[in-house]
């Protein structure tokens, strides 16, 4: 019972004190001030914000692409130091492979010899991923053939497919047209939620934060630093469709606005 | 008088439009082509021996017919073969050995440092300037050509595969390293699918090189080949069979360009 505790009080993903500057043509710019924050095991958190406030830099620095200035960053409790293997991340820009078709794109992971799968599971599982993102008819079709929305679908059935322990996305949906968008964020919350992933989710509307998130964090304009952190009162399974009318979604919302609106003007001044 | 201005409009526009037409379509074309073939022709038969001397520039009759007893009695025959006996074979082994080359170095990034400036100095060298070592080391037959065809084909595709590798967006190797993709499988997966289109253009490139650089080296030292044959001839002072010798490699060149277009036309739609 103690260990089952101490375990599940470990956060899967921890950020303490960590700052980060980047170096461009000698000048330091700051995208980050101290940032704590913990994140719980299977639980979803959105980041959202201006453009430029180092919520993509927190990603990085989980998957371990970056390092911190200061701070440190843990995954179950160890530090990230070099390739974190553990998460699954999708990036703002969609990296397909353009020789690969759309099924040879979305199986890749599952060819790896780390995770090798018999021919028929990786089939299967790829069909099933093309029918999760909509994409039944675009098996064979080549990245250049698609559009940028069904580009960031592929996208996501790659990353969703081989069930990383954590997923971390960058605007997965920005892309998508109002209605797509409602149906992929409603499979993504299912998806994790039945999966028991850990997701953290950067986003610049507000409303999608709500709606799939368990929690909200809001950041500041750079340099990024943590302005508001809220719950989203919402159990999940959540009907994505319906969520929006919900009294204590509004709530959230006009009140993470509030918070927010500022940022955004600050952020398109500078 | 009103209809003579109106049929000088209409017989200027037609002539217009006949030029125009006659290029656009495929045997006006051809025509047109010829007809300045033919003119050339026709003058430089002309001048032989009435404004220059027939021992500088020959005849075009004269070249036909000694194109034609090449061919009636077979002489010609293991001059080409041995052009493009030396030609095929430096270009597989220069691809080969380029493409290895490339790819090792690109996935040695800290082997590619060291070695580097050896290959840039040695890629600066103009390759002909080899030739007579090469025939010192390795006779005056078909291998020294085969060499220096080789040596010529290597960098090139030795360049377009590195470059190719470096061209790789980072991202796409990011991506499946983060999915827990092996070195090799990095390699496998994204960095050799990704540079061939560098070593196709590579290969293409190489054709019309490899093809310059055999017969150069038949010039230099050589018993056989067409090189060959314009050297022997020059050294015999005979402007006929240099000629002849000459129009051999530009049907050559005219070919291997045509095949080349061609392929290169499926690839890239504006050509």
């Amino acid at each position: 019972m103690t260990a089952m505790s101490t375990v599940s009080a470990t956060p899967k993903i921890d950020f303490s004190g960590v700052s980060k500057t980047f170096h461009v043509r000698g000048q330091e710019v700051q995208a980050l001030q101290p940032v704590d924050l913990q994140v719980r095991k299977e639980e979803f958190v959105a980041l959202v914000g201006p453009s430029g406030c180092g919520k993509s830099t927190l990603l990085n620095l989980v998957a371990g692409l970056l390092e911190p200035t200061s701070g440190s960053v843990t995954y179950d409790g160890k530090p990230v130091s070099g390739l974190n293997f553990r998460v699954g991340y999708m990036t703002q820009k969609d990296t397909l492979l353009p020789w690969r078709t759309v099924n040879d794109n979305i199986g890749v992971s599952l060819e790896l010899s780390c995770r090798s799968t018999p021919r028929a599971e990786l089939k299967e599982r790829v069909a099933q991923m093309v029918d999760l993102v909509g994409l039944r008819g675009f098996e064979n079709h080549f990245p250049t053939e698609l559009s940028g929305g069904m580009r960031k679908r592929v996208a996501l059935a790659r990353t969703l497919i081989y069930r990383p322990e954590t997923l971390l996305m960058d605007e997965p949906f920005g892309a998508l047209d109002a209605q797509l968008k409602l149906i992929m964020q409603d499979q993504l919350q299912k998806i994790t939620q039945h999966q028991k992933m850990t997701v953290l989710f950067v986003t610049h509307d507000l409303a999608e934060a709500i709606a799939v998130a368990d929690r909200v964090v809001v950041f500041s304009a750079r340099p990024g630093r943590i302005r508001a952190v809220r719950d989203v009162p919402l159990d999940r399974p959540r009907d994505i469709f319906k969520v929006r009318f919900a009294e204590s979604f509004s709530r959230l919302h006009e009140d993470l606005w509030d918070e927010l609106k500022d940022e955004v003007v600050k952020g398109t001044d500078v | 008088m009103a209809p003579r201005p109106m049929s000088m409009t209409v017989s200027t526009g037609g002539q217009r439009g006949g030029f125009a037409a006659l290029v656009t379509t495929l045997p006006g074309l051809i025509i047109s082509r010829f007809l300045i073939l033919f003119g050339f022709l026709a003058f430089w038969e002309f001048a032989s021996d009435r404004l220059v001397s027939k021992f500088w520039v020959s005849s075009p009759t004269r070249i036909f017919h000694l194109l034609v007893t090449w061919i009636g009695d077979g002489s010609l025959w293991p001059h080409l073969e041995a052009t493009l006996t030396a030609m095929g074979l430096g270009y597989v082994i220069g691809c080969a050995v380029g493409v290895s080359l490339g790819l090792a170095l690109g996935f040695l990034p800290m082997f590619r440092q060291v070695i580097m400036p050896y290959v840039s100095g040695l890629y600066a060298l103009p390759k002909i300037a080899l030739a007579p070592l090469l025939v010192i080391v390795l006779g005056i037959d078909i291998g020294s050509k085969v060499a220096l065809v080789a040596v010529t084909t290597v960098f090139l595709l030795f360049y377009s595969t590195l470059d190719g590798i470096r061209d790789v967006d980072r991202d796409l190797v990011q991506t499946l390293r983060l999915m827990g993709a092996s070195r090799s499988e990095v390699i496998r997966k994204v960095l050799i699918p990704a540079t061939l289109p560098w070593i196709f253009t590579g290969m293409r490139v190489a054709v019309r090189y490899s093809f310059t650089a055999a017969v150069v080296g038949e010039l230099i030292a050589a018993n056989k080949g067409v090189g060959y044959l314009i050297e022997a001839n020059a050294g015999l002072y005979d402007a006929t069979g240099v000629f002849a010798g000459v129009f051999v490699i530009v049907i050559l060149s005219v070919a291997m360009t045509e095949v080349l277009t061609r392929v290169e036309g499926k690839k890239a739609p504006n050509h």
